[in-house]
């Protein structure tokens, strides 16, 4: 037996028994361990292979900090690999299988890299694998990839629901132990909006592997107390198995909170994880300190760990990590866990000190070497034993356990995300916090106090000051007696000299000290082209154990203060977050918003296909039975509306109202054409610009009465109108009195368009409608034959005789229904967004396909539009400009295949009949395309140099991408109805 | 020809099945609401907001310095067009076909919507009669708290299917019921 | 994650609730300006590092313009006036 369970004592609940399998093998552990101290209560110290060398590895930690032992938990679309055995939550039936191993953890095959190791240090990738280029892609990195090693992702989607929250505060307390405890209870006892969250599953932290007494408690106690007393006060929220992985602007921190990841059959109502935007007004980071590691040959053998690792399996978890424990230390954590080994008659071997003296209380019939250096270990899946160098001799001492302590590092991570550097203390021996300003500050351990009293006493001090900050009122500072406190100091080793192993710096990457050399060789001096060369501080732990020792072991080869080399950058996330949490609610067909037409229903009914259009569902044709092809359907639409009459939904077009005394003068300036003199009762087909003279949108606008109007936009830029009238008045025009708001969900609208629109609609509307009472644009509100007040508009887009009918949005489906019913004897269909665009372009009337923000109002054939008489309009200015108004511009045409049955499709280019297809021959291209089922052959719209004075000409419709060449007359961008006859019937 | 024209709400779509018994937790979706979108002119904002917060039947929803909606769940249209048609210097649209109204209350109400809006919803911070434009569900939305437990949330009728399959949603730890109330 | 910003008519909002339309100091020259004006106006901007006064719309919440002064690579927020408000200073200057 090495390590194994205590008969008594640890944080955890023994009448709870959880079974368990590691690689198949069954175990048992307890309510309150984590998958790593069941392990080690069930004597499996091995627990993973490394990345690069698959050498054998136990845990180092017992924290979010561990390298080693990684882990892939649960099976099929749960299978999450990479986690943390030492923060794995137990549970019962709990999965876990060992990664980077093959055929199995004990006898791994790719421990081969180890023998080969001293060709495989920092930059062999990138040296050996450089030529033939062609391999790289198709052999190297295949290879590469497959030999490195962590945990595979599995496949299959993602079986749970995650979801995101916003939270609010007054102090957000990051870190649950002696600090965060003692400022979350000063903070909630003055009536502060408290937020305390922690990694861990149970709040205490440090104390929970304490063997001090506080306040005449056991630590472990003290804490609970404390918990109990937050847990009663209704202004703290409580937040256990929350990372807060984040500082972003504005004091907003990111977390994540795993709701239900310790559950072994979680429930379908609750989220897996949550992620959480913590809104602070102040925080205390109170994330305390991480162990460092001791540089030493053969430092990552199974049984190697921290000493406060050693401590917190002991104390909290009831766990012996050996029978026989040496120790290796240079400060007081050392000769503690010796002392806490001892007190539950664990066999300490030895304590090798690095220093010479030092006034730690030695524990009675323990051994200490000082001034010794451990020089290498030895067993191999687990630690055997070590040899010592003292003064140039050697001595082997045995022991299944070694724990090793190289003074203690703040965890400032968090308030180092926004660029500020993490600033070196001589006396602390550590990088500690940058001041970022008062409103987030680091307290306890985290701020470089090492004694738990002192984090105690600074976790109140620091909650004071923030409640200082808010305004609340300060009670009186309170601190708790500690008993049997130890001095943590201690003097600073970087690395232990003499290695006759691999010395790791890095154990997740396996970068050991002769990489850092090296890097520092060729060239790789800054820290952070170090790290990419040698890629210490990559990964999964981001370096959270080896970054100040890789620090402090390049400053020592340079001669330098760790304080010249620095750190690398801290970005977000502190632990890796899963991409299930960041995706919250967001997938599959709630990836975004969708809006639906008060048509839809209509649609639907009347067999619609839809098509996406920005969030919103359009109808794009209604297929009928024995219709194969969407082109069958489309064409039977347009054939229909042009015969007899259609009905389409035109309902996602922006609606805008529009108010005031000043509101024709605002639409004058706003559109490039007049409308001061629009009679009310009428609509007008209006142009806008940008400011650069070139078309942004067009649109109908109708006067209802003197002051009131109603403009349409496009559906993709009716947020974008919107935003630039609202822009418009506000900053250019406040003299103007006019207001408006969007109205587009209000109503349902339909366009009822062909020559037998007027008699269908005549049966809906009770106003007449002919010709005469209800002319082309008109526009006006009519009343419905059930008594419903709508909006007309005689306006077409297909070139039929049309009318567009608004009713408000609950009615729609109804009136939809009504106006087919109405139209079944005359043979109305319901059309969709593809015979309009069909019935559009045999129109020649543009889209945002020909408007496509390069051109020109006289590109499109609408010059006639420009009221240059203005005083001003946006884009007028511009619009004159040298190029805007060149003779070669390209210009809107009609194209028509010369051999009748030959497709023309959008997108491809025109060139002159002969030319070759290249940049400089090129003539313009085909913006829209389509069958016109009413010519029966293909027709397109393009843009085409000097276009309309070429009408007539031959010129080829070149589409390389898929690969046709097409013969084609160019010729007036209208086809069907030339003299808009159809309009005015 | 005589037609008889039948209005449907929106959620119709969205609610199958029967309806359970109300829970604690528990979505009301207003049928017939009255919502009319009030713009305030120049130098004329205070005038307008005074007397929508005076007029009886009526309910205002702050949006902008400007612009309010005007709710009501227990007069007609008709009324609050003719009560809106006296303040001097304001305009006013019908948008109630083209806005949802839902009410969420319940001991959980702020939990759920703590997943649905960023502000803070503590009530001495959005307090009861408090009202704003703001993102609910990625949709354009009127918040306001109607009472300790219970807010309010107007939002366009287009998005309306999406916000409650997410409220919905954000509501199930809660045992979140829902219903229509005419 | 966020970014908040804190509009005089709405109290405190997310980002995701802005859409950021570019500087605010440019004015729109008038009708008869000269050409260079124009130009300026349309195509020049200056891309400053550091305080910066541009557009943001607040487009889920009050639909107001703003104009917010913050640093752009701090993130600190200097001040957010409604656009009306920050061009009638403008032209009482």
């Amino acid at each position: 037996m090495t390590s194994y369970r205590l008969g008594s004592g640890g944080a955890i609940n023994r009448g709870q028994s959880l079974g368990f399998t590691f690689d198949g093998r069954s175990y048992k552990g307890f309510d309150g361990d984590t998958l790593a101290s069941a392990l080690l209560a069930n004597d499996q110290m091995l627990m993973a292979r490394s990345f690069k060398y698959h050498r054998p590895r136990g845990v180092v930690t017992a924290g979010s900090a561990e390298p080693n032992a990684l882990m892939t938990i649960g099976s099929g679309a749960r299978a999450e690999p990479n986690a943390r055995a030492t923060v794995v939550e137990l549970y019962n039936g709990l999965a876990a299988a060992s990664q980077n191993r093959w055929p199995s953890l004990k006898h791994d095959f790719g421990a081969v890299n180890d023998l080969f190791s001293p060709f495989f240090g920092a930059g062999f990738y990138y040296k050996t694998f450089m030529w033939p280029g062609v391999l790289w892609e198709k052999l190297y990195e295949p290879l590469i990839r497959r030999a490195a090693g962590l945990g595979k992702v599995t496949m299959l989607a993602d079986p749970d629901r995650y979801e995101k929250s916003w939270a609010h505060c007054d102090l957000l307390v990051i870190g649950a132990g002696p600090t965060g405890l003692m400022a979350a209870l000063a903070a909630g006892r003055a009536g502060a909006r408290v937020i305390l969250a922690d990694e861990g599953f149970r709040f205490g932290g440090s104390l929970l592997s304490e063997s001090a007494a506080v306040d005449g408690r056991p630590a472990a106690e003290f804490a609970a107390d404390i918990v109990a007393e937050l847990a009663s006060l209704p202004n703290i929220t409580l937040m256990p198995r929350t990372t807060v992985f984040g500082w972003y602007d504005d004091m907003v921190f990111g977390a994540v909170e795993r709701v239900q990841k310790h559950v072994a059959s979680p429930s379908p109502d609750l989220p897996m994880e949550r992620l959480w935007r913590i809104v602070a007004k102040q925080a205390i980071l109170a994330t305390g300190a991480e162990e460092r590691p001791l540089v030493f040959g053969g430092n990552d053998k199974p049984g190697v760990m921290t000493a406060g690792a050693a401590r917190t399996y002991l104390n909290r978890y009831g766990v012996a990590v050996g029978g026989k424990v040496a120790v290796f230390t240079n400060g007081g954590s050392g000769y503690r866990t010796a002392a806490d080994l001892l007190a539950q008659g664990v066999d300490v071997t030895a304590i090798i000190d690095a220093r010479p003296q030092s006034a730690d209380p030695v524990p009675e019939s323990v051994r200490v070497i000082r001034s010794g250096s451990v020089i290498a270990t030895r067993g191999r899946h687990r630690i055997e034993g070590l040899i010592v160098e003292r003064s140039g001799f050697e001595e082997v001492i045995g022991c299944d356990a070694m724990a090793m302590s190289g003074g203690w590092s703040p965890i400032v991570h968090l308030m180092c995300q926004r660029g500020a550097k993490p600033v070196w203390s001589d006396e602390k021996q550590a990088f500690l916090a940058p001041d970022v300003g008062g409103a987030f500050a680091a307290a306890g351990s985290a701020a470089g106090e090492l004694s738990l009293g002192a984090c105690l006493k600074d976790g109140s001090a620091k909650a004071h000051a923030a409640l200082d900050a808010l305004g609340r009122l300060v009670g009186t500072l309170e601190t708790p007696e500690v008993e049997g406190e130890y001095d943590p100091s201690f003097a600073p080793l970087w690395y232990v000299p003499g290695a006759r192993d691999k010395a790791f710096v890095d154990f997740q990457n396996d970068v050991h000290v002769g990489d850092l050399g090296l890097a520092q060789r060729e060239g790789f001096r800054h820290i952070e082209h170090t790290k990419r060369y040698t890629t210490a501080g990559m990964a999964t732990d981001q370096g959270k154990l080896g970054n100040v020792n890789t620090a402090g072991i390049v400053a020592g080869m340079r001669g330098v203060s760790p304080a010249e080399i620095g750190t690398t950058t801290f970005r977000p996330f502190y632990t890796p977050v899963s991409f299930g949490a960041l995706a919250g609610t967001a997938r599959a067909e709630h990836a975004a918003p969708v809006r639906t037409s008060p048509l839809h229903g209509w649609a639907r009914k009347n067999g619609a296909t839809f098509v996406e259009s920005g969030l919103w569902y359009r109808s794009a044709w209604f297929p009928r039975e024995g219709e194969k092809t969407w082109r069958e359907s489309v064409d039977r639409e347009v054939l229909n509306v042009r015969a007899h009459a259609g009905l389409c939904d035109v309902s996602t077009l922006g609606k805008i109202e529009i108010f005031g005394s000043g509101a024709a003068e605002f639409l004058d300036r706003i559109y490039s054409n007049s409308f001061l003199k629009l009679p009310v009762g009428r609509a007008r087909y209006g142009l806008m610009l940008r400011e650069d003279g070139i078309v942004f949108d067009d649109g109908t606008v109708s006067r209802l009465s003197e002051n009131r109007y109603v403009m349409t936009t496009t559906t993709a830029f009716a947020a974008e109108v919107l935003a630039h009238l609202e822009f418009s008045a506000q900053t250019f025009w406040p003299e103007l009195d006019v207001r408006f708001v969007s109205s587009t969900d209000q109503w349902a609208q339909m366009s009822l368009a062909g020559p037998k629109a007027r008699i269908i609609m005549s049966r809906v509307v009770q106003d007449d409608i002919s010709d005469a009472a209800f002319p082309f644009l008109a526009a006006r509100e009519v009343m419905l034959r059930d008594g419903l007040k709508a909006r007309l508009f005689r306006i077409s887009f297909s070139g039929e005789l049309a009318y567009e009918l608004a009713v408000p949005a609950g009615y729609g489906e109804a009136v939809a229904d009504a106006i087919m019913n109405a139209g079944r004897e005359d043979g109305i269909c319901a059309y969709g967004v593809e015979a309009l665009n069909v019935l559009r372009v045999e129109k020649g009337h543009v889209t945002l396909s020909e408007l496509d923000g390069r051109t020109t109002a006289d590109d499109v054939g609408l010059g006639r539009m420009m009221a240059m008489q203005k005083p001003d309009f946006i884009g007028k200015r511009l619009s004159t400009r040298f190029g805007l108004t060149a003779a070669d511009r390209l210009q809107l045409v009609g194209l028509k295949p010369i051999e009748a049955d030959k497709e023309i499709k959008a997108g491809a280019h025109l060139l002159k009949e002969g030319a070759k297809p290249s940049t400089a021959n090129d003539q313009g291209f085909v913006s829209s395309a389509c069958f016109s089922p009413t010519l029966g052959h293909f027709i397109a719209l393009g843009m085409l140099k000097s276009g309309r004075e070429r009408i007539g000409e031959r010129v080829m419709v070149w589409d390389g991408l898929r690969g046709s060449e097409v013969l084609a007359q160019v010729c007036p961008p209208v086809f069907v109805d030339p003299e808009n006859s159809k309009l005015h019937l | 020809m005589s037609i008889n024209l039948l209005h449907r709400h929106v959620l119709d779509d969205h609610i199958s099945g029967f309806e359970t018994d109300t829970n604690p937790n528990h979505l009301s979706i207003i049928r017939r609401p009255v919502i009319f979108s009030v713009l305030a002119h120049e130098s004329r904002e205070t005038a307008v907001a005074e007397a929508l917060w005076n007029a009886e039947d009526v309910a205002p929803r702050f949006c902008s310095p400007s612009e309010w909606l005007a709710v009501s769940r227990t007069v007609g249209a008709g009324m609050v067009a003719d009560m809106l048609s006296g303040i001097a210097g304001a305009s006013f649209v019908d948008q109630s076909d083209g806005r949802v109204l839902v009410e969420i209350s319940g001991p959980s109400v702020r939990a759920i919507l703590a997943k649905c809006v960023a502000i803070d919803l503590h009530p001495e911070v959005f307090e009861e009669g408090h009202s704003a434009a703001m993102l609910c569900c990625h949709a354009e939305a009127n918040v306001a708290r109607t009472g300790a437990d219970r807010f309010e949330i107007i939002v366009p009728r287009s998005l309306a299917g999406s916000v409650f399959e997410e409220l919905m949603e954000m509501g199930r730890e809660h045992a979140l019921t829902r219903g229509f109330v005419d | 994650m966020a970014s908040l910003i804190t509009c005089p008519h709405c109290g405190t909002r997310p980002k995701e609730e802005f859409s950021i339309r570019g500087a605010a100091a440019p004015k729109r020259p008038s009708p008869t300006a000269k050409d260079e004006a124009w130009h300026v106006y349309v195509y020049v901007r200056d891309n400053p590092k550091g305080r910066y006064q541009e557009y943001w719309h607040h487009v889920a919440g009050c639909r107001r313009f703003l104009v917010v002064e913050r640093d752009n690579l701090t993130h600190e927020v200097f001040g957010v006036t409604d656009a009306a408000e920050f061009e009638r200073a403008g032209a009482d200057e």
